[in-house]
């Protein structure tokens, strides 16, 4: 190993193009956020209430849709929506609109089976309960299982943070500007690959630590609520 | 919309190298994975706070870093540290398998763990020495709850060998990107080899489920 490149670690060049990284590593926040909402929350609990579904028309679709998005690369994924969805739609998108499709669909799938893991977790009675009270499907759902599936689904819901942070690094392969676009851009713009990158990487590191934190915080405060 | 399988068909042993690629580089990363996870698994276990605490930042780690960052990582600095000259194959490789360790340790820890305490206690109680221990009370049990886990991993990692492309790993899909980009036929080529990672990923992880269940009804 070369130790004198160690000690010529460049501190100047790294906190001159900081902000440049920093703005990458916000894109993939941004990203992280819009699959967590879009993806996770919305789409997951639309799939994972149509998995219920009395009809096989709806069903089965639906879970083909989840089991082709969860068993398929993400990368594979991103540039088949950007490379091959066009020709299928007519529609030309951005890499960004193309990545951030790739990564609701993906994270959808994944978390429509954490929220139907926790419908199910609902008691039957519950259910039995409110059909023999008359209540109406659609008020079945809004105040007696959900509320309770809410319980169940929301720490794992959290645990999926960290992992749809990680998986925003693999739509750079589209041209979109986020930390990892941003590190070899710089990398050969100033000849210094070895500062960018490793800021690149402390810089992913700390951001997920910081969600993985975040994340044990909120699940905490959580379960002492429901105490 | 015009499909055209004949495209694919015409470039069919390129796709087949990509699966090899894809198998082998999963194959490298699987065995760095298992043996480095099985050692800092038995790290965590031996009870030692410094070696202990020195393993779980090694997890936190390689958990919480994005694999697409440590891979660029590994590719442009290596060679540059160490002036090594390193394949993209093994540097990608490589870095997947530091990645699987990570999450190997935990999940051999977990299986070690979900043991009966009474077992072993009772192993110790009739004073049976330590590999017999390991080898005819532990390990047959913890190796059946690991098995659900570590399939589903493996099947993560099948979906991590991707991200070789990036490194120029010519990988299943990047021979099909290529492909697509000097026939103009990205529809076919990527939509064929979605279809082949689902061939290989879906009954994997379908397995692993049912052994999750059956696992779960003892």
């Amino acid at each position: 190993m070369d130790w004198s490149l160690l000690s010529a670690f460049d501190f100047a060049i790294v906190w001159r193009y900081l902000p440049a990284l920093l703005k990458g590593l916000w894109t993939n926040v941004l990203l992280t956020g819009l699959g967590f909402v879009a993806g996770g929350i919305v789409l997951g609990t639309l799939l994972a209430v149509a998995n219920f579904s009395r009809y096989r028309v709806v069903r089965w679709p639906v879970i083909a849709f989840v089991e082709f998005w969860r068993s398929t690369p993400l990368l594979v994924q991103a540039i088949w929506m950007h490379f091959a969805f066009p020709v299928v739609s007519g529609l030309q998108t951005t890499p960004f609109q193309s990545a951030l499709l790739a990564l609701v669909f993906n994270v959808s799938a994944y978390c429509s089976e954490i929220i139907r893991a926790g419908i199910l977790g609902v008691p039957g009675g519950q259910i039995e309960a409110a059909r023999a009270l008359g209540l109406a499907p659609a008020v079945i759902w809004y105040k007696v299982v959900l509320p309770q599936a809410v319980k169940i689904i929301v720490p794992p819901l959290i645990g999926t943070v960290i992992s749809i942070f990680k998986a925003t690094a693999i739509l750079s392969v589209l041209a979109i500007n986020d930390l990892l676009r941003a590190a070899s851009r710089l990398s050969s713009y100033t000849f210094k690959p070895l500062e960018m990158y490793t800021t690149a990487a402390l810089l992913a590191f700390v951001c997920g630590l910081l969600l993985t934190i975040a994340g044990n915080r909120l699940e905490h405060r959580l379960r002492r609520g429901e105490g | 919309m015009d499909l055209r399988p004949s495209v694919v068909l015409g470039n069919y042993p390129l796709l087949i190298d990509g699966v090899i690629m894809t198998l082998w580089a999963a194959a490298v990363a699987l065995s760095i994975g298992v043996v480095f996870g099985a050692a800092g698994c038995a790290v965590r276990l031996s009870a030692r706070p410094a070696f202990d605490r020195a393993v779980r930042g090694y997890v936190l780690f390689f958990r919480t870093t994005p694999e697409m960052v440590l891979i660029f990582w590994g590719y442009f600095c290596i060679p540059f540290l160490f002036k090594l000259k390193v394949s993209g194959f093994w540097t990608g490789s490589v870095v997947l398998g530091l990645v699987a360790a990570a999450y190997l340790t935990e999940i051999f820890r977990a299986g070690v763990q979900a043991v009966p305490r009474g077992q072993v206690e009772a192993a110790h109680a009739l004073g049976v020495p330590a590999y017999p221990r390991w080898r005819f009370v532990i390990l047959p049990q913890a190796l059946r709850l690991m098995v659900p886990p570590l399939v589903n991993y493996f099947t993560e990692l099948l979906k991590n060998t991707t991200l070789l492309s990036s490194i120029g790993v010519a990988e299943l899909a990047l021979q099909a990107y290529l492909l697509g980009g000097r026939t103009y036929r990205y529809l076919e080529f990527l939509s064929v080899i979605a279809l082949v990672y689902f061939a290989i990923i879906f009954p994997l992880s379908m397995a692993s489920r049912r052994l999750e269940q059956r696992a779960g009804s003892h």
